[in-house]
């Protein structure tokens, strides 16, 4: 065995002659390595493939046409774009190529983007010049930023879509949910055009809270706010109960009595004496438009958009409620909520309704001695250091200036600045998404709260953060759609004011502002008379049968009905075309009776309205039973031609009819006079 | 068949051609070999002459010579690499990420280049050791000694400079932190650091002074300075190969 090593040694590296040419043999092989690796690479594999998945299907000249081997890319210097994606995704353009199983060459969804003008890693991320899997997908050493997992893909729109596109609803869901549950009071989240995410939760002022609430709900509250209701917004800080006890001693005694104060209540008017009144001035009010309660099956039901009310007289002092239900501005001026003109046996009975809705089991067993002042000095420690301030306003505490970390562009954020903790999977979307679902599993001391949100919620709340790239915040302007803001708009005037008061901008919008509850009333001086206009704001009739929503009563005096009619009529009004542009008068019986045709037959606007109480079902749209004695020709008349024009976003389709058709429906609308809801009619 | 192989290249030796290249043609004579080697601009830098001893392997390792084949192939993967590099901040680490998925051989020539360099680095400092413990940097050597002192920095600023060129992570840091190592220095500290990197923080100009630093200046001063050192073995009386036999006892 040793001779034979020998030998062969002495064979290869006898002499130097023989010495020399082995060295260079190997050389040689080594070098050869190198060209060979080249030739073996996981993209030629591929591109092998796919000719030989192309070769057997019927268009195999087509797609073998369209096919180029060797590297390709997609290159776009003014967005650092070089995506060398198409090297191996050889079928993204192939309409044919919908069906393949093999995701690698499957044809790329239709999206409303060109490929090559976007490229793949602007939405898609990951490593766009790397041409092997490993690196072109995952994370590595020198690329931290792996492809988007496909639930988070709309992060990608996000980088440029600053506006809520259709097409991507859990990224416009996942801002909303972002803003409604004030993540934005701590963090700062800077969008690509300069503007911020605000929150719009409206966390109530506490500068006045022990006239409204005892010590006690407080601390039951704090220490589990989704133990008083469900919906609520207030996160869950896992309070001890010591410092809840010392939290809530310091809220009470930074109090100030309301100014002015708050009136002890009442004696001298009574409630309602029929005990069911409370509940149909609830309802009549129209209360659980914003407002949700659980009813007696302990099924939640109203809006969302004030409080839920389930356990109110739990909360509130019944003084606090009756000068709530009085006028809201006296406690809150910004709040959303109407001043009701109640009158005070109203008043009363609505306040005792709603005394009535109790949880007692919430602070039945809190039993809190008076506060002592280290307890104080204690809950104001514990105050400032978890950021209350943020939020909520209290007297003696500053608002903190970045709270907490900034995330405008948490998205981008390298993974080596991360601190992962166990359980926790190591890629920047699981981390994000940990840290919404649960942060104080990175940590006990840790300031962020629990929230309430469900798995859907927390995904699509990740999507938007992860939203927040480097390239969103660096990107030229022309690549971004920006975001609509909200700015504010007031009516001006006395008129104004009393809007102001009734909050119509709650519900409706107007000039772009507003809520999305209630119809667009832009141009509504245009649209109604004001006989009609007045006589709705005296009793506002359900236009809307099938919603149950509706626009309260709010008993407006008649000199404030005439100020609010004035104003509408005379400065809601459309450039566009004059109201009184075309008199009824014009229209003869034939013309009405060939309107009807229209209606009934040609358009079918029976399928959404209603034109005769007694025969028609339409339920989508406004009944128009009334509408001769509602709207001014004009507008109708307008309106059928192009109803998007005059109200963007309504669903009202448009039926691109001739200006005879128009005028022919118009009259015929116009001679609908009927009077009251389909209720009065029964009747 | 050994004989036929000497006579063609005999007979391209003595080619009209091969000798107006090579003028001193064939011959066994010392003269002929004298001239082959004093007439060729590269050989005539070292002696006509050497002991067998000095050529074998035990009296140099081959250290010298093996640190100079690194620097050759350094510059040749050297001049390939600056084909496919542009030092400018938005370039340089996508020049990287081109060499590394998409020139042929691209990663090849990199990682030659770098273990070129670690290997040169190691083996000039190998060699300055058998030069020391060999005793070769006494006189008439010393002036050698130093230039091969001042040819250590180099490989080391060369190696430091080539650092920075693909622009990432670990560039980047190493660089600043080696500048500011060099603020440390007294009274002209910051001075310093602002010459190194052209401006007060590692930027596009730092980016281009080591680019420039690292295939310009100093791979010329270091041709410049090699054949120096290899002219002076000669002047200095040939590679040294231990004190003379009538000094020593085993030789």
């Amino acid at each position: 065995m040793k001779n034979q090593l020998k030998a062969v040694w002495q064979f290869f590296f006898g002499d130097s002659a023989r010495a020399f040419g082995s060295v260079s043999l190997i050389l040689l092989v080594l070098l050869a390595i190198s060209p060979a690796k080249n030739h073996f690479s996981q993209w030629r594999h591929y591109q092998k493939q796919y000719l030989h998945l192309i070769r057997g299907r019927a268009d195999a000249v087509t797609l073998e046409r369209h096919f180029q081997g060797g590297i390709q890319q997609i290159w776009i210097p003014e967005q650092q774009v070089t995506d060398r994606c198409t090297t191996c995704h050889l079928g993204l353009k192939e309409a044919s190529l919908a069906d393949v199983s093999a995701v690698a060459f499957r044809k790329h969804p239709v999206v409303p983007h060109s490929l090559t003008e976007f490229g793949c890693t602007t939405c898609h991320r990951g490593q766009g010049a790397a041409t092997t899997v490993e690196e072109a997908h995952n994370s590595t050493e020198q690329w931290e930023q792996p492809l988007l997992p496909a639930k988070y893909i709309e992060a990608g729109c996000g980088q440029c879509h600053l506006e809520k596109p259709t097409a991507t609803p859990f990224l416009n869901q996942g801002r909303d949910l972002i803003s409604s549950n004030g993540c934005t009071h701590c963090h700062t989240i800077k969008r690509g055009d300069g503007t911020y995410i605000l929150p719009d939760d409206d966390p109530p002022s506490l500068k006045h809270i022990a006239d409204k609430t005892t010590r006690e709900w407080i601390y039951a509250w704090i220490k589990d706010p989704q133990a008083y209701a469900g919906t609520a917004t207030m996160p869950n800080y896992h309070l001890r109960d010591d410092d809840a006890r010392d939290i809530s001693a310091f809220v009470i005694s930074q109090s100030t009595a309301l100014q002015p104060p708050i009136q002890p209540g009442q004696t001298d008017t009574k409630p309602a004496e029929d005990p069911a009144a409370g509940t149909s001035l609830y309802g009549q009010s129209f209360c659980a438009s914003c407002h949700a309660m659980q009813n007696a099956a302990g099924i939640l039901v109203g809006g969302n958009v004030g409080p839920e009310l389930t356990g109110i007289g739990t909360k509130a002092k019944p003084e606090w409620l009756q000068d709530w239900v009085a006028n809201p501005n006296h406690y809150d001026p910004g709040t959303m909520m109407p001043h009701y003109r109640f009158d005070a046996t109203q008043v009363a009975t609505l306040a005792g309704f709603l005394e009535s809705k109790t949880e007692p089991d919430l602070v039945a067993n809190v039993h809190l001695d008076p506060a002592t002042s280290p307890q104080i000095e204690h809950g104001k420690k514990l105050v400032v250091e978890n950021g209350c301030a943020s939020c909520h306003e209290i007297n003696g505490i500053k608002k903190p200036e970045n709270f907490a970390p900034e995330l405008s562009r948490i998205g981008s954020k390298p993974l080596s600045q991360l601190l992962f903790v166990e359980g926790v999977e190591h890629t920047l979307p699981g981390y994000v998404a940990a840290k919404v679902r649960s942060p104080r599993a990175f940590g006990p001391s840790l300031k962020m709260p629990q929230f309430n949100l469900t798995p859907l919620q927390i995904d699509a709340i990740t999507t938007a953060l992860l939203a927040q790239t480097d390239r969103s915040q660096t990107q030229p302007p022309a690549m971004r759609i920006a975001s609509v803001q909200q700015t504010k708009y007031e009516p001006a005037g006395h008129a104004g004011q009393l809007m102001g008061d009734l909050r119509c901008l709650t519900c409706h919008v107007i000039n772009g502002h507003g809520g999305d509850m209630a119809p667009d009333l832009t141009w509504e001086g245009t649209a109604v008379q004001r006989e009609w206009l007045t006589q709705f704001l005296k009793n506002p009739e359900t236009l809307r049968p099938a919603l149950i929503r509706r626009m309260p009563k709010f008993n407006l005096t008649d000199a404030e009905i005439t100020t609010l009619a004035d104003y509408m009529m005379t400065v809601y009004q459309t450039p566009q075309f004059d109201r009184d542009s075309l008199p009824v008068s014009e229209f003869s019986p034939a013309v009405v009776e060939q309107g009807r045709q229209l209606f009934y037959s040609k358009f079918a606007c029976q399928s959404c309205h209603i034109a005769d109480y007694a025969k028609d079902k339409g339920y989508i749209g406004p009944a128009l039973a009334g509408t001769g004695k509602r709207f001014y020709a004009a507008w109708i008349y307008h309106w059928l031609q192009d109803p998007q024009s005059l109200r963007p976003g309504t669903i009202e389709p448009n039926q691109h009819m001739t200006d005879d058709e128009a005028r022919s429906l118009t009259a015929f609308l116009m001679s609908l006079n009927a009077t009251g809801s389909k209720e009065a009619t029964k009747k | 068949m050994a004989n036929t192989l000497d006579q063609l290249v005999e007979q391209v030796r003595e080619n009209r051609i091969w000798r107006s290249i090579f003028r001193s043609g064939t011959g066994a004579s010392n003269l002929h070999r004298a001239l082959f080697v004093q007439q060729n601009v590269f050989l005539h830098l070292f002696s006509v002459k050497a002991r067998k001893r000095t050529v074998g392997f035990s009296a140099t390792w081959y250290l010298g010579a093996l640190t100079f084949g690194t620097f050759l192939i350094l510059v040749i993967t050297g001049i390939l690499l600056m084909l496919y590099y542009h030092p400018s901040v938005p370039q340089a680490y996508a020049d990287m990420k081109d060499l590394q998925f998409v020139v042929s051989s691209g990663v090849f020539l990199r990682n030659l280049h770098r273990w070129s360099a670690h290997a040169m680095v190691f083996l000039v400092f190998a060699h300055m050791f058998k030069v020391f413990y060999r005793g070769a940097y006494r006189p008439p050597r010393e002036f050698n000694w130093v230039i091969g002192v001042v040819l250590l920095l180099v490989t080391l600023l060369l190696s430091y400079t080539g650092y920075l060129l693909p622009w990432d992570q670990l560039a980047y840091w190493a660089v600043t932190v080696g500048s500011n190592i060099a603020s440390a220095v007294p009274v002209m500290g910051s001075k310093i650091r602002f010459l190194m990197l052209g401006g007060t923080a590692v930027n596009a100009n730092a980016l281009l002074r080591f680019y420039v630093l690292h295939c310009v200046i100093l791979p010329f001063t270091a041709t410049l300075l090699v054949a120096i050192h290899f002219w002076r073995i000669r002047k200095d009386g040939g590679i040294y190969a231990g004190e003379p036999a009538t000094k020593g006892k085993s030789e």
